[in-house]
């Protein structure tokens, strides 16, 4: 199972990263919106991908609309991570494809709780 | 946890240098979004690691800068001073607190509530209860203080932990800086505003310890005020008194004098701050242009505790941020350049504050590659500033202050650090503007250093007290250079006049003259038996000021003009004296235009420059005229003339194969220009040698010219048909034609011994 986490911050993607490994999945990280789509085209689609709001050269919600275009990731489940702050744009993400969004920060067991939502199984 | 508490550290510190650099850029481009959204980012992405890391305080203090940001980025506020020192103090903050996280792995306990407040504060600007701009303006300069005093007592309790615990902790994460800008930057408004604003601001966010109280720069500016009155009622009493025999009356009047005087100094304490609230702005600035054009330079900040009055400190900040920035751009060299002249490849400034004399010096130093006084002179000339021949007799250290002409400093090569549109002289005139000074020395190769002198406030100034057409004024200290008088016999025989203006000559130099009562139409004093002269000092300018009678110095209470008065160059302000008079205060500058010093005699070389290119564009100028031979005429520029003399033949003596004179007891070399020149001798029966002195460096060199005719002033067109070394061209002057000398390039070419000699 392969998680891709999506964010500018080594110290965010690597505090993501760890408890998704505890829920059981490949991590695999990009530190843009780019990158991401990079590393899509590197690993395949995987199960989630966890992706920050705010990143440079291709913010989080550019990279939904460029993934969702792309049927190879269909199968892909987006959570947008946000803060309090950009909640009001949560539709937005909603709208362009996301399919859940979580609260930073976030707990092991509000992501298993997320994931269960979305139909992802945990291992 | 730790790797990543390792990571966050690290990323942590990363995105503050980011945000801080950021911050700077911003200050010069505030309307770059893109800037503004890393900010942001920067933040926010430290908000949320801390609260994953479980890190509250962190997260907290992030968090209510990150609001601030958003508003910001989405433009619902714009970008401004205030709003920008507020950020960098966060980012001070928040440095601090991780800096505590690695020492002690813990989060640190200082109290950051008011620095949160004040973020959310600018985040709200509406909530404020006032509409009105004035009242606005003024609660916000009085509330940015509060976490100035909050932190000064924070400061200390601080100091023992970094040391050990930010082994690298930098000057420029000083406490007090917040303190400082807020109210640096409001201080004019608050004080406008004073007169309309509600004296008691909104509650602001507490923060006062059991030692400090908050106190309104209103309320401060009225005690200086009130201050100032009290002096001028303890002058008049000290007067009153002065004639009195009452013991009692006398002692209680010393009394009085001791305590107003401690009272004066106490109050004016209160305005006044360090400049250490200036100079934290300095490490960032240095790092970041020295970041920029990948120089290596190592700040060092001194007298930091150097107090100065708040509305001084605020007007030196740009021009000290000018200088700092011109220092590192275009002083410090790149690192291999410093390693291959065997210097160490990390660059040295200084800066340091210190009082002397009542007034305040600050020096910037620093080792780089110096001023190339020759390269200034080209640039000099080339702008058409001075002529090759002024050049020549130019002091390397009157080439420097050349720097400060506005025709030299706007050609300067434009740069991204220093050349902001703002030049050297724009420095050197805000300086001046608060009655300071500016000096420049440089050793090439060695470095440069700037002096800055200023005085202490300028709300209460020491002036020497004059009199003139039965009028008293003063003269700001800072402006007097020295008191010369001149009593019987000498009033006649050391005044010269040249071209109808009254000169004396101080030591070699030449000092126009002004009577005082003639620049304000006051009666004439009918004395021939002394004459005071105040020398005085603006803007290069020297110049005696001729006033009837010199009184003491005294300390003086600056009151501003009323607006009908504002108008006259001639007085800055007024004062009220001990006996209830007022006195007006003289505007040095304002008076050397109105007397039109500057185009009367330049002595000094940036005035020399502007005379200089008057004359290329054929405008007035004045010279000396002479014969030549038996009919041709010749003239040199006046402000090559050191002094006129008519020396008998007979004291003509030889010494070698050269013609010489005692002269003030020395011996003078004469160059005969007739001979030198290819003109035909003069025949005269005139027993007298009229010679020109030609003075360079204290050395004088006597020109035998045939005869003196006149000093004239015209309007002066020099025509080609150059006839040879040390001949200009042709001019006609009073009707005739005359031949213009190169008085400077006769010299060289003629008597190279005695140009070597300078």
């Amino acid at each position: 199972m392969k998680a891709l986490v999506v964010d500018d911050s080594k110290t965010t993607r690597m505090i993501i990263g760890r408890i998704l490994r505890e829920c059981g999945f490949e991590i695999h990280e990009a530190g843009n919106g780019q990158e991401a789509l990079d590393k899509l085209e590197e690993i395949g689609c995987p199960e989630i991908a966890l992706v920050d709001w705010n990143m440079p050269e291709m913010t989080g919600i550019e990279f939904v609309k460029a993934a969702r275009e792309d049927s190879r990731y269909d199968d892909m489940k987006i959570m947008m991570v946000t803060t309090e702050s950009e909640v009001e744009q949560v539709q937005a993400a909603l709208e362009a494809g996301a399919n859940e969004y979580a609260m930073k920060p976030f707990t092991k067991d509000v992501i298993e709780e997320k994931l269960a939502l979305l139909g992802v199984s945990v291992g | 946890m730790d790797e990543i508490l390792q990571e966050f550290l690290t990323e942590s510190g990363e995105n503050l240098d980011h945000v801080e650099r950021d911050l700077v850029a911003l200050e010069e481009s505030p309307d770059s979004r893109q800037l503004m959204a890393a900010i942001f980012r920067n933040i926010h992405t430290i908000k949320g690691s801390s609260g994953f890391l479980g890190l509250s305080k962190l997260e907290s203090v992030a968090h209510a800068g990150e609001n601030l940001l958003s508003s910001l980025r989405d433009g619902k506020l714009a970008l401004n001073a205030e709003i920008t020192t507020v950020l960098l103090t966060l980012v001070d903050a928040l440095r601090r607190m991780l800096q505590h996280l690695e020492a002690k792995g813990a989060e640190t306990d200082e109290d950051f509530s008011a620095l949160v407040a004040e973020l959310k504060r600018l985040n709200n600007p509406d909530a404020a209860p006032a509409d009105a701009a004035p009242a606005e303006k003024a609660p916000a300069a009085e509330k940015t203080e509060a976490p100035a005093k909050g932190e000064t007592a924070s400061a200390t309790e601080e100091k023992g932990a970094p040391a050990a615990s930010a082994p690298e902790k930098k000057p420029e994460t000083s406490t007090a800086k917040p303190a400082a800008q807020p109210e640096a930057t409001k201080s004019a408004p608050a004080r406008q505003g004073r007169e309309s604003a509600p004296q008691e601001p909104p509650p602001p966010p507490s923060l006062t310890t059991e030692t400090n109280v908050r106190v309104s720069v209103g309320l401060l500016d009225k005690l200086m005020n009130l201050v100032g009155e009290l002096v001028l009622a303890r002058n008049q009493i000290l007067q009153i008194t002065g004639g009195v025999d009452d013991t009692q009356m006398v002692a209680a009047s010393q009394r009085l004098n001791h305590v107003t005087t401690e009272l004066q100094e106490e109050v004016m304490k209160t305005r006044l701050q360090p400049i250490g609230n200036v100079f934290t702005k300095f490490p960032r600035v240095v790092r970041d242009v020295a970041r920029e054009l990948g120089k290596k330079v190592r700040l060092e900040l001194e007298g930091k505790d150097t107090e100065l009055d708040r509305t001084i400190l605020e007007a030196i900040k740009d021009p000290l941020t000018h200088i700092v920035r011109n220092a590192v751009d275009h002083g410090i060299e790149l690192p291999e350049v410093r390693r291959e002249s065997g210097k160490n490849e990390e660059g040295h400034l200084l800066m340091k504050a210190f009082h002397e004399g009542g007034q305040v010096i600050i020096e910037i130093s620093d080792d780089g590659k110096g001023i190339n006084a020759e390269k200034v002179k080209q640039k000099a000339i080339d702008n058409g500033l001075i002529t090759a021949d002024q050049a020549a007799r130019m002091a390397d250290r009157d080439a420097f202050q050349l720097i400060f002409h506005p025709g030299l400093s706007t050609a300067e090569k434009v740069t991204n650090i220093s050349g902001r549109g703002v030049g050297m002289d724009v420095v050197k005139t805000n300086i001046e503007k608060i009655g300071g000074t500016v000096e420049i020395n440089s050793e090439l190769g060695k470095g440069t250093t700037l002096r800055i002198k200023i005085p202490l406030t300028l709300a209460i100034i020491p002036a020497i007290m004059v009199e003139s057409g039965s009028q008293r004024f003063a003269i700001p200290q800072v402006n007097l250079q020295e008191l010369v008088r001149l009593d019987g016999e000498e009033v006649k025989t050391s005044i010269e006049t040249i071209l109808g203006t009254p000169v004396y000559r101080l030591r070699g130099r030449l000092l126009p003259l002004v009577r005082l009562s003639e620049v304000l139409d006051l009666p004439e004093r009918d004395d021939d038996q002394s004459l005071n002269i105040v020398v005085v000092q603006a803007e290069n300018r020297h110049f005696g000021l001729v006033v009837d009678r010199v009184f003491d110095t005294q300390e003086i209470v600056v009151k501003p003009l009323g607006d009908h008065l504002k108008s006259v160059a001639a007085f800055a302000g007024a004062t009220i004296m001990g006996d209830g008079r007022v006195a007006l205060i003289l505007d040095v500058i304002g008076i050397a235009e109105k007397a039109r010093i500057s185009s009367k005699i330049a002595d000094v070389a940036a005035e020399d420059a502007v005379e200089t290119r008057a004359a290329v564009s054929g405008d007035r100028r004045r010279l000396l005229v002479f014969g030549m031979g038996d009919s041709n005429r010749a003239a040199i520029d006046l402000s090559t003339v050191g002094r006129l003399e008519k020396l008998p033949r007979s004291m003509v003596e030889h010494a070698g194969n050269r013609e010489v004179v005692q002269y003030r007891d020395d011996v003078m070399d004469l160059l005969r220009l007739e001979d030198v020149l290819g003109y035909p001798p003069t025949h005269d029966d005139d027993e007298l040698l009229h010679v020109v002195v030609y003075t360079v460096n204290g050395k004088n060199l006597g020109l035998v010219v045939g005869r003196i005719l006149d000093i004239v002033e015209e309007e002066v067109r020099i025509q080609g048909g150059q006839r040879g070394n040390g001949i200009i061209g042709r001019a006609v002057i009073q009707g005739r034609v005359t031949e213009m000398l190169d008085v400077d390039g006769i010299v060289r070419q003629f008597d190279p011994e005695f140009a070597g000699h300078n």
